[in-house]
């Protein structure tokens, strides 16, 4: 840095601070090449060519104002230093952008040219150990994460050998065993599986913290999902004594979520509520609509245990939060279960919270987007403000050839549905998320932006390349077919919005034959009660 | 110890299911649970001999753990592509390694499912017993 001259790109409108500004910058003792901007858009070129050393930002410029410069100049190069040069009037200003990430500020007018060669040089010195720093901390990150990764991998394989031993000799396969043996392998058991899930949540929540956490958002029935989440939790209530129960409207519209997850949240929000529930206690999971909110599903856990005390209450969602009054039979995991399935539902675009009073039982709720396809399909049959010409729905149906194998063809489906994603351009068709289906066929749709001319382009590449997938081949047949979705008239008086949603319901009239009594959204019903 | 052939009660045809894990104790108690499933097992600890057997006794199925000496899990997937005899086993990984980025790797590479280690019992017979039962990807008619 000492040797090479600092390269500033200095960005101000007025031609006088700028040549103050110029005139300061080259009178210090260290060398500096001075690069001059009036206008943000010629910074913004600037920096697509070369990165400065540092940047000194005139917040108020002809082509933009206040935060917002320095918002886009820090999208554009996050990681160079950016001084202020603030006006008598807006110091406020500048201290607010210093909050949001810039090194320093200069009021103009006060600006000498030891003080401004001093501001370049910190801004840079600290701009430089920050990024050491935040470089150290990903490495950090990442060492963590591959040091969890591996004593998880490790701690699974005696593990297995335990579980393995133990269900032999519970299973009777190593001869009978005496009552109290059962009872003493069981406890093992118990812990064993204590165990697999601490080891399980340890990594999902080291994944969620760095951001690794996905999912995968499907059209689902939040109904059946939340039958099975109670008909799988049913025989724990049932051996604490509690009652367990599901009750949900049945206008419920489909959900857009990840089934896998959801699922994983709802078995731990009810696994929760039976540990902290005493015998004869019940337990409820709801789904249902609330007014206030038009794009929501609501869904929650109620028990009737005893509470949690208020000064808990924002604490229980965080990382490693364990009960301070838990005795020791409720043993409650590593204290990340809550925290997890917090963020699940934050992917999702949803908010999870609770409510308690103590003695009275605790409710935590949490909500999942509806599913609308107007609102997946608006980015990709318009351009440019204007509904596009021509758009074809494509039908691929996958059919299994004998009866339903339901793990591997599931598996089936899920490749060819990896494989489908990749026929299509993602900017303008679109594979519309499948409903989660029993187990038999299978059906995927295409909305492509294209006549039905070309459509049999796309028809054939999906024919190759699912063909290609040995299983299928093995296991099932596939069908592809193509419709167009009839155009708006010309002169159509709809907003673009309106259309789209036109083109939703077309479609959604079509699945919805193939699907027959499942409904596959309520889309037509949402926008209609939204007008 | 390298193979166990047990056919003893029953007259028909029974399975035959390739356990391919390094771990000796491991190995020993899925084969006991196999067995006590009607299933005959063949058992081997390494990549190398999982090729060599699987040759050997051409079984019906192969349990493929993914951390293995002398070839690991997706050699091993790589070599039975290779040989058309083989190409056709139905191959369930079963291993300890994070399904994140596994899961979709041993699948494209030909394996049919993937279980993380601990593998609930019933769900993994469950897999086998339905794998075998459509002759799933394995040209040759389903015991019973």
């Amino acid at each position: 840095m000492e040797h090479e001259p600092a390269r500033v790109l200095l960005i101000e409108d007025n031609p006088g601070d700028a040549d103050l500004v110029r005139l300061r910058l080259v009178e210090g003792k260290s060398a500096v090449q001075v690069n001059c901007v009036p206008r943000l858009a010629d910074a913004l070129a600037c920096l697509d060519v070369e990165m400065p050393t540092l940047v000194l930002l005139d917040l108020n410029l002809p082509d933009s104002r206040g935060a917002e410069t320095f918002r886009r100049i820090m999208q554009k190069a996050p990681n160079v230093p950016v001084v202020i040069l603030s006006g008598q009037d807006d110091e406020a200003l500048a201290i607010k952008a210093v909050h949001m990430g810039v090194q320093d500020y200069l009021v103009k007018g006060d600006i000498t040219s030891k003080q401004l060669e001093r501001a370049v040089r910190y801004a840079i010195e600290r701009q430089g150990l920050l990024r050491a720093l935040e470089i150290t901390r990903q490495q950090q990150i990442k060492f963590k994460d591959q040091f969890l990764s591996h004593v998880s991998h490790e701690l699974r394989t005696p593990l297995t050998c335990i579980y393995q031993y133990v269900t032999l000799l519970l299973d009777g396969l190593a001869g009978p065993l005496a009552a109290n043996q059962t009872d003493h392998l069981k406890a093992v058991l118990k812990s064993t599986n204590q165990l697999h899930a601490m080891i399980r949540d340890l990594l999902e929540a080291t994944r969620a913290e760095s951001g690794k956490l996905h999912i995968e958002p499907r059209c689902i029935d939040i109904r059946e999902l939340l039958q099975q989440a109670v008909t799988m939790m049913r025989p724990t209530a049932a051996e604490n004594h509690i009652s367990l129960a599901a009750a949900f409207e049945q206008t419920i519209p489909l959900v857009y979520a990840d089934p896998d997850r959801t699922l994983e949240v709802l078995i731990n929000l009810i696994d929760n509520a039976i540990k902290f529930t005493p015998p004869e206690g019940s337990v409820v999971v709801k789904a249902s609509l609330v007014e206030t909110d038009p794009s929501a599903v609501y869904l929650s856990v109620n028990d009737s245990g005893r509470g949690l005390p208020p000064e808990t209450l924002s604490q229980v969602f965080d990382r490693l939060y364990q009960d301070p009054n838990a005795v020791d039979g409720n043993r409650t995991g590593l204290g990340l279960g809550l925290y997890i399935a917090k963020e699940i539902v934050t992917l999702h675009g949803g908010r999870m919270w609770v409510a308690s009073e103590p003695g009275c039982g605790s409710t935590f709720s949490f909500t999942l987007p509806f599913y609308s396809l107007a609102k997946l399909l608006l980015p990709v049959i318009t351009d440019q403000g204007h509904l596009r010409e021509n758009i074809v729905l494509v039908r691929v149906e996958l059919a299994p050839l004998s009866k339903a194998l339901r793990g591997s063809w599931k598996e089936v489906c899920q490749r060819s549905l990896d494989r489908l994603r990749r026929c299509i351009y993602v900017d303008k068709d679109l594979v519309l998320p499948p409903m989660e289906t029993s187990g038999a066929g299978e059906t995927f749709f295409v909305v492509a932006s294209t006549d039905m001319k070309r459509v049999g382009i796309m028809m054939d590449r999906i024919r190759e390349h699912l063909g290609a997938l040995p299983k299928l081949k093995a296991s099932g047949t596939l069908r592809v077919t193509a419709e167009a979705i009839p155009a708006p008239p010309a002169g159509d008086p709809r907003t673009l919005e309106q259309q789209v949603w036109g083109v939703a319901d077309y479609v959604t009239e079509v699945i919805q034959q193939g699907l027959g009594s499942r409904q596959y959204f309520t889309e037509k019903e949402n926008h209609t009660n939204a007008n | 110890m390298l193979t166990e052939s047990h056919n003893q009660e029953q007259p028909t045809r029974r399975a035959k299911i390739m356990v391919v894990d390094d771990d000796p104790d491991l190995r020993q108690a899925l084969s006991l649970r196999l067995r006590a499933n009607h299933f005959d097992t063949v058992n081997v600890c390494d990549g190398y001999s999982a090729i060599a057997m699987a040759q050997k006794e051409k079984p019906h199925l192969i349990i493929l753990d993914l951390g293995l000496p002398a070839g690991d899990g997706y050699t091993v997937l790589k070599h039975l592509q290779e040989f058309p005899a083989l190409a056709g086993i139905p191959v369930i990984v079963l291993t300890a390694r994070d399904p994140e980025g596994n899961e979709k790797r041993t699948l494209e590479s030909g394996a049919i499912a993937f279980f993380q280690k601990p593998a609930d019992n019933e769900e993994l017979l469950a897999v086998i017993r339905a794998s075998l039962q459509t002759g799933w990807g394995w040209g040759g008619s389903a015991p019973s």
